[in-house]
């Protein structure tokens, strides 16, 4: 059995702004590095929030997220936009990319931040997108691509830091078949390549591929 | 992919926004070049016309103002207050050489030309004039122009003018000088007295000291002598140099105005920048930019509306003051200037002091909405719709 790449312990989030709600209650679960997992369950159950979490995106109410034995919980900021630079890649479901910038400077974009040489940046957006099949969209903006198009280039961006963990929430949530059966083939190619692949989901056919696959109901993890 | 090519690309997303934007630092910042160019050329001029004056003490009436002493450089017409009798006391100091102006004016084709009535002889060795054409010659029926006039008015030699309804024959243009004895027309002094009935009186009275070291026994000894006040000519342009201080900072202050309003434009386009990009910056947060980064980035756009602004209202501002400059020429108040070139001055310096200052208000104004987008939180962000 692989070490766990994340382990949760007692991991609360609530949110107050008058109304108290519990968005996840003591949850307590590990990933084991280089694993497809699946994170289910209904809408407003918790899902994204510990994918946020999970992320360094927020920080718990209270318990601790451990990557690689590190509490991300005790991190400062800075240290956890570092993390985030160097170790992990995001997919959302509405894509998420700059329209300002072509396919390839989203893909730089990321590489920018995480401190790549600059001179490094086009042969390697050029590379990862031509990993998912857009190398003829290099210079075309996230308006004039569709949805499928979109969220593969949102793969390749979460992949220019080379990062060890791809944490996606509901990549294929806005995508039609076709485009997500092609989107899971390449979710799968890049987890035989070793990286730990985590996705929250209503989707069956993602599940599918999944190597487990956790349940959240009403913030509690459902064995 | 660096940062400035990402503030670059975000800074004319919405192109008539950044237009507009940019417009109204661009404004104030040409206005603001405008008016430290002509301030920066009114000094200059005035430091000139003291030069011309040739004198180290200007000789007044008691009880002149500062208005009056900067007539005395103008060339603006004067009250004619010191008599005779207190010319002929000045004149009688030894070490000194004493020069009595009447200046007066007179229209020609119905436009103001300065007349100074001077004594003839002694005004020639005083300024070292030269003819252009004609021959230097002052007497009850002779007149003798500035280059500028004669310009102006296409005067040559032996051409009739009417002053005050007396006619004079040109006899000479001066050498051009390039200042204001282009511009007047020359008179005797007992003519031009005469003409303009002001008895034996005359306007002003300029001094040549013949030893330096003796300038403060004059000051004291000629108030002496007669009933008359005594001005240094670095006196005389201090206090001319202090209203056009006053005035230029006036001016100055309603430049910063203009600009202080330009820059809440900025701090508006920011603001909306940043709810617009809320989401925008929660990406970039998922994609590892530290606070310091999202504040960088806003805050450069913000510096970049300014070196935009900056390097747009340079231009306007040199324009303005290159195309402007003949007509400003014209009014009253610069009338004097004498050449056009005083007002056209392009310094660097006043240029890179205007584009420095338009960047640190344009950075001070992006301040605000540069922090309120760094403390966003990612999630926050993340989530916005």
């Amino acid at each position: 059995m692989n070490e766990p790449i994340y382990r949760t312990e007692k991991l609360t989030k609530a949110y107050d702004d008058g109304y108290r709600t519990v968005a996840l209650a003591d949850v307590d679960l590990e990933i084991p590095r280089g694993s497809l997992s699946c994170i289910m369950g209904p809408s407003g159950h918790g899902k994204s929030t510990l994918l946020h979490l999970l992320g360094g995106l927020d920080r718990p109410t209270s318990g601790k997220v451990y990557l690689d034995g590190l509490d991300l919980s005790a991190m400062n900021a800075n240290i956890l936009a570092e993390v985030r630079g160097r170790r992990i890649g995001f997919v959302f479901q509405f894509f998420n990319l700059l329209p300002v910038l072509s396919v390839q400077e989203n893909v730089e974009v990321a590489m920018m931040l995480a401190r790549v040489p600059t001179s490094e940046h086009p042969a390697r957006a050029r590379e990862l997108l031509g990993l998912v099949g857009l190398e003829d969209k290099l210079y075309a903006r996230p308006h004039q691509l569709s949805g499928g198009q979109r969220q593969r280039v949102a793969v390749a961006r979460a992949l220019a830091n080379d990062p060890d963990i791809l944490l996606m929430d509901e990549p294929s949530g806005n995508l039609d078949s076709n485009s997500e059966r092609e989107l899971l083939d390449h979710i799968r190619r890049i987890n035989q390549q070793g990286k730990t692949v985590v996705i929250v989901t209503h989707s069956p056919n993602v599940a599918a591929i999944a190597g487990s696959i956790l349940h959240l109901r009403d913030g509690r993890l459902v064995v | 992919m660096t940062r400035r090519k990402l503030v670059l690309r975000n800074l004319v997303r919405k192109k008539s926004r950044f237009l507009f934007t940019v417009l109204g630092i661009a404004v104030g910042v040409a206005s603001l070049v405008t008016l430290l160019s002509l301030g920066s050329g009114l000094e200059a001029e005035v430091r000139k016309q003291a030069d011309v004056l040739g004198a180290e003490l200007v000789v007044t009436p008691k009880g002149w103002c500062a208005y009056e002493q900067i007539s005395v450089l103008t060339g603006e017409s004067l009250p004619e207050a010191i008599p005779n009798e207190d010319v002929e006391k000045v004149t009688a100091i030894p070490g000194l050489t004493a020069i009595p102006y009447l200046v007066q004016r007179t229209a020609l084709r119905n436009q103001p030309v300065t007349v100074v009535g001077i004594p003839p002889d002694a005004m020639k060795k005083f300024k070292n004039w030269e003819m252009d054409r004609g021959e230097y010659l002052l007497d009850q029926q002779s007149a003798v122009v500035g280059f500028g006039v004669a310009k102006q008015f296409e005067l040559n030699p032996d051409q009739i003018l009417t002053i005050r309804g007396t006619e004079f024959r040109l006899r000479g243009v001066l050498k051009e000088l390039g200042n204001r004895d282009d511009l007047a027309i020359y008179l005797d002094l007992s003519v031009a007295q005469k003409i303009y009935q002001v008895g034996d009186k005359v306007s002003f009275i300029a001094v040549k000291v013949h030893d330096l070291t003796q300038m403060d026994r004059y000051i004291l000894e000629i108030p002496e002598q007669a009933n008359v006040a005594v001005v240094s000519d670095k006196q005389l342009v201090k206090s001319v140099l202090a209203i056009v201080g006053a005035v230029r900072t006036t001016l100055l202050l309603i430049a910063a105005v203009a600009i202080l309003a330009a820059c809440f434009g900025i701090v508006n386009t920011m603001m909306t920048a940043t709810y617009e990009r809320k989401r925008e910056v929660g990406i970039l947060q998922a994609l590892g930019a530290r606070k310091s980064t999202i504040f960088s980035l806003f805050l450069w756009e913000s510096a970049f509306y300014g070196f935009f602004g900056g390097v747009l209202g340079i231009l306007a501002g040199s324009a303005f003051s290159y195309f402007a400059a003949p007509y400003l020429g014209h009014s009253e108040f610069s009338a004097f200037l004498g050449s056009e070139q005083s007002v056209r001055i392009f310094s660097l310096e006043i240029m890179g002091q205007c584009l420095v200052f338009s960047l640190l208000v344009a950075s001070l104004a992006g301040v605000y909405p540069a922090w309120r987008a760094a403390r966003l939180s990612p999630v926050e962000a993340i989530s916005y719709e």
